[in-house]
C-alpha cells in the first residue's frame, strides 16, 4: 500500500502541497485528480526521490520509501522523456536494467512487452523514427517493463487517440488485477469515472476528497433528478422548493435536489401535471464532485481514506 | 552494489550509443587522416623549399661543383655554394647560420670526406651529397661522406619536443570536444525529460559519474588511438626515432589527459544543468571554457618558451592549467618530481571537490526547467 503522510513541499513563496494525505491500494486503480498547479506532479515526484518534501513522508508497506523500494515502482513522468537516437529495444532493456533486471532478463521483456504492443518489429528503430502514438507506446512499456509493485503515471491518457485510451486503460486495468497499485492523474474526469475504483481530489496542495468513487457520490448529499412529462414545459415544478434547476429542455427538467427530497411526491406531482416520460434519480457524476470539491472556499479536509 | 551498478550501467549506455554513432567513428577517421597527412604528405610532395647554403671547404677536387649542382637538380633543390678556408671558419659560419652545411672532400679524392652541420643534414642533402661524391671517386670504395653535427639534438628531445607540441594540442582539442559530449548530453537529457525517468532509479551525481566515465572513455580510446597511430606513421615516414622514454611520455600524456578531461568535464556537465535548451549550454558553460582557453593560450605562448620560470611553475599547482602544463614542462625535461607529485594530488583533490559542488548543483538543477537557472538557486534546490 501506497501512503502519503502528511507531505508539505515550498517552492519558495509558493506552497505545492500543504499537509497532503492519502493512501493507494493494491489492485485498485486510482484516479489522481486536481486543478493545474494543485501539487499532483509534485506528489509523484515525492515518490520518486524527484522533489524532498520539506515535510511527512512517502510509505510503501508500511516502510518509507527509498532508493531500493523504487526499483521496483514504475514511472511515467508527465512530460515524455526517452532517447530520441536511441533505439527502443535497447532502450527498453537500459531502464529494465536500471530497475536491477539482468542484461539478459532485461532483453527478453523487452522484447515481450514490445510484442505485446505490436512493436516486435521495431525494436531495432530509432525511438524518433516512431509515430507519436508508437512512442507512447514505448513510454508506457518503459514504465512497465521491469514488472513493477507500483505504477504512478503522469497524465497518462493525455494526447492519446481513443485507441491508445482503450489499450492504456485495458494494461492499467490488467496491472491492478495482476495485484499492482495503481496511481494515476488525469484531467479527464469521465475516463476516471469509468476505469478507477478510488479517487483522490487535490486542490491547491490539499488534498480535499479521497475515497471509493461510489462511496464519495453516496457521501454527497446531493443528487440529480431528471423529469419529463409530456406537454407541460415543465410548468409544474412551479410549487416546488429545495431544487435548483439546471437544465431545461421542452418538457425535460433537470434538478440537483438534496438527498432527502421526498421523492414520492415529487413523483405524485409530476404524475398529476401529465404523462411521466422519464423519471431518474442520480448520484452526482465524478466531475460535479470534483468541480464541488475544488471549488469550496475553505475546503474541509475530507479524508475519508481507504 | 546498485550505485556501482548504476554508474555502470550509464557509462556504458554512453559508450555504445556514442561509439556507434557516425560522428564519433567519422571524427576519428578524420583526426587519423589529418595526422597522417601532417606527417607524410610534406615529405612526399614538398621539396625544399628554400636554397640549401653549401660551403666548400678549401680546395674542392675538380668538377665537384658541377657534379654537386647537377644532382642538386636532379633532387629538384637548389643549392647556393660558396667557400671557405678551414675547417675552423667553417665551424664559426655554421654556428652563425650563415651556411647550413660545409664539405670537405680532399682535393685528390683520397678519401669520401666530411660533411659538417649545426644539428642535422637533411636527408636531401644527404642524397645529393652522398651521390656527387660517390660518382666523383667512381672506382674506389663507394663510401659517402663522413656527416658530423656540431651540435647534435638528441633523439629524445626531438621527441621531445613533438610530443609536448602535439600533446597540449590533443589535450585541448580532446578536453574540448569531448566535454562539449559531456555538456549536450547534460542538456538533452534534460531538455528531452529523459532525465526524469533515470532519476526515479538513479541518483543524480551517479548519472553525472556515468556520463563523465563513460565519454572520458571514449575520448581515451581515441586519443590512444591517435597517438599510437601518429607514433607508427612517423616511424614508417622515417621522421622521427623514437627513444626508450617515448612510452613513458605516452603514458604521461595519457595520465593528464584523463586528469584534465575530469575536471573540466565534470564542470562542464554540472553548469550544461543549469541550461534548459542546447542552445543554451554553450553559454551556460562559458566560464569553464574561458578558463580552459586562457591557460591553453598562456602554456603555448610562455610555458613553452620558459618551462621552469615563474609563471610555469605557478600554473603547475593551479588544477585548471596543470593538465597542460605539467606533460608539456615534463616533455621539455624542466620539472622537478615533486612538482609533478603534487600538482597530481591537487589535482585529485580538486577533481573530489569539483565532483562534489557539481553534483549538487546538476541535482538542484536538472529537474527545474524553464530558462537559465542560477547557480545560487540549484545549490540551494538540493539536499
Amino acid at each position: 500500500m501506497l501512503e502519503i503522510r502528511n507531505l508539505t513541499k515550498r517552492y519558495g513563496p509558493v506552497t505545492a502541497l500543504d499537509d497532503a494525505s492519502f493512501t493507494a491500494s493494491p489492485g485498485r486503480l486510482v484516479g489522481f485528480l486536481g486543478p493545474n498547479g494543485a501539487g499532483k506532479t509534485t506528489t509523484m515526484r515525492c515518490v520518486f526521490g524527484l522533489a524532498v518534501p520539506d515535510a511527512g513522508q512517502t510509505r510503501w508497506d508500511g516502510k518509507e520509501i527509498d532508493a531500493e523500494a523504487r526499483l521496483r515502482f514504475g514511472y511515467m513522468p508527465e512530460q515524455r522523456g526517452l532517447y530520441p537516437r536511441m533505439r527502443v529495444g535497447d532502450q527498453l532493456s537500459y531502464f529494465a536494467q536500471h530497475h536491477g533486471l539482468s542484461a539478459k532478463d532485461a532483453r527478453t521483456r523487452a522484447g515481450s512487452w514490445l510484442e505485446r504492443f505490436g512493436l516486435a518489429d521495431r525494436a531495432k528503430s530509432k525511438l524518433e523514427d516512431l509515430s507519436h502514438g508508437n512512442q507512447q507506446r514505448v513510454q508506457l512499456a518503459t514504465a512497465l517493463v521491469h514488472d513493477p509493485v507500483l505504477l504512478v503515471l503522469d497524465e497518462p491518457f493525455s494526447g492519446l487517440d481513443p485507441l491508445g485510451i482503450s489499450t492504456m486503460s485495458e494494461v492499467l486495468r490488467e496491472r491492478a488485477t495482476a495485484g499492482v497499485g495503481v496511481v494515476f492523474s488525469s484531467h479527464q474526469l469521465d475516463l476516471v469515472e469509468e476505469v478507477c475504483e478510488d479517487v483522490v481530489i487535490i486542490s491547491r496542495g490539499r488534498v480535499v476528497a479521497a475515497g471509493g468513487i461510489d462511496d464519495l457520490k453516496t457521501a454527497s448529499g446531493r443528487r440529480h433528478l431528471e423529469v419529463e412529462v409530456a406537454g407541460t414545459g415543465g410548468a409544474w415544478l412551479d410549487g416546488w422548493n429545495h431544487h435548483t434547476v439546471l437544465d431545461r429542455d421542452g418538457d425535460r427538467v433537470k434538478l440537483l435536489v438534496d438527498e432527502g427530497v421526498d421523492l414520492g411526491a415529487l413523483l405524485a406531482a409530476a404524475h398529476a401535471a401529465g404523462e411521466v416520460r422519464r423519471f431518474s434519480y442520480e448520484p452526482p457524476r465524478l466531475s460535479e464532485l470534483f468541480m464541488e470539491a475544488v471549488t469550496e472556499p475553505q475546503p474541509a479536509a475530507a479524508t475519508g481514506t481507504r | 552494489m546498485n550505485r556501482v551498478r548504476a554508474v555502470r550501467l550509464v557509462a556504458m549506455r554512453e559508450i555504445v550509443e556514442r561509439g556507434r554513432s557516425k560522428g564519433y567513428v567519422a571524427s576519428l577517421l578524420f583526426t587519423v587522416f589529418l595526422l597522417v597527412a601532417g606527417f607524410v604528405l610534406p615529405s612526399v610532395f614538398l621539396g625544399n623549399p628554400e636554397a640549401t647554403r653549401l660551403a666548400l671547404i678549401g680546395e674542392p677536387p675538380p668538377g665537384l661543383e658541377p657534379a654537386l649542382l647537377l644532382s642538386a637538380a636532379a633532387y629538384d633543390t637548389e643549392l647556393e655554394l660558396s667557400s671557405v678556408p678551414d675547417r675552423a671558419t667553417a665551424d664559426t659560419t655554421l654556428r652563425d647560420k650563415t651556411i647550413d652545411a660545409a664539405l670537405d672532400v680532399p682535393a685528390d679524392l683520397s678519401g669520401p670526406g666530411e660533411l659538417i652541420v649545426l644539428e642535422d643534414a637533411s636527408a636531401t642533402l644527404q642524397g645529393i651529397v652522398s651521390q656527387t661524391v660517390i660518382a666523383l671517386r667512381a672506382g674506389a670504395n663507394a663510401l659517402p661522406p663522413a656527416i658530423t653535427a656540431l651540435e647534435p639534438p638528441s633523439a629524445e628531445d626531438i621527441t621531445a619536443i613533438i610530443f609536448a607540441n602535439a600533446g597540449i594540442i590533443l589535450m585541448f582539442i580532446g578536453i574540448f570536444s569531448y566535454g562539449s559530449w559531456v555538456l549536450t548530453g547534460v542538456v538533452e537529457e534534460k531538455q528531452s525529460r529523459v532525465v526524469e525517468v533515470i532519476l526515479a532509479t538513479v541518483r543524480p551525481r551517479d548519472l553525472l559519474m556515468g556520463k563523465v566515465l563513460g565519454i572520458g572513455l571514449l575520448a581515451l580510446a581515441q586519443l590512444t588511438v591517435l597517438v599510437l597511430a601518429g607514433i607508427a606513421f612517423a616511424q614508417l615516414s622515417g621522421r622521427l626515432t623514437l627513444p626508450p622514454t617515448t612510452a613513458g611520455a605516452v603514458i604521461q600524456l595519457l595520465g593528464w589527459f584523463i586528469l584534465g578531461f575530469a575536471f573540466y568535464s565534470t564542470a562542464m556537465g554540472f553548469l550544461g544543468a543549469l541550461a534548459s535548451r542546447t542552445e543554451e549550454a554553450s553559454n551556460a558553460s562559458m566560464p569553464v571554457t574561458m578558463v580552459a582557453t586562457l591557460a591553453y593560450i598562456l602554456s603555448i605562448v610562455f610555458v613553452t618558451q620558459e618551462p621552469d620560470g615563474i609563471l610555469a611553475r605557478v600554473m603547475t599547482f593551479l588544477p585548471p592549467s596543470a593538465p597542460m602544463v605539467v606533460p608539456l614542462r615534463a616533455a621539455l625535461g624542466a620539472i622537478e618530481p615533486w612538482e609533478t607529485a603534487v600538482s597530481v594530488v591537487l589535482m585529485l583533490v580538486a577533481i573530489w571537490v569539483l565532483f562534489g559542488v557539481g553534483a549538487r548543483v546538476y541535482s538542484g538543477a536538472v529537474l527545474q526547467m524553464g530558462g537559465r537557472i542560477r547557480l545560487r538557486d540549484a545549490w540551494r534546490a538540493s539536499r
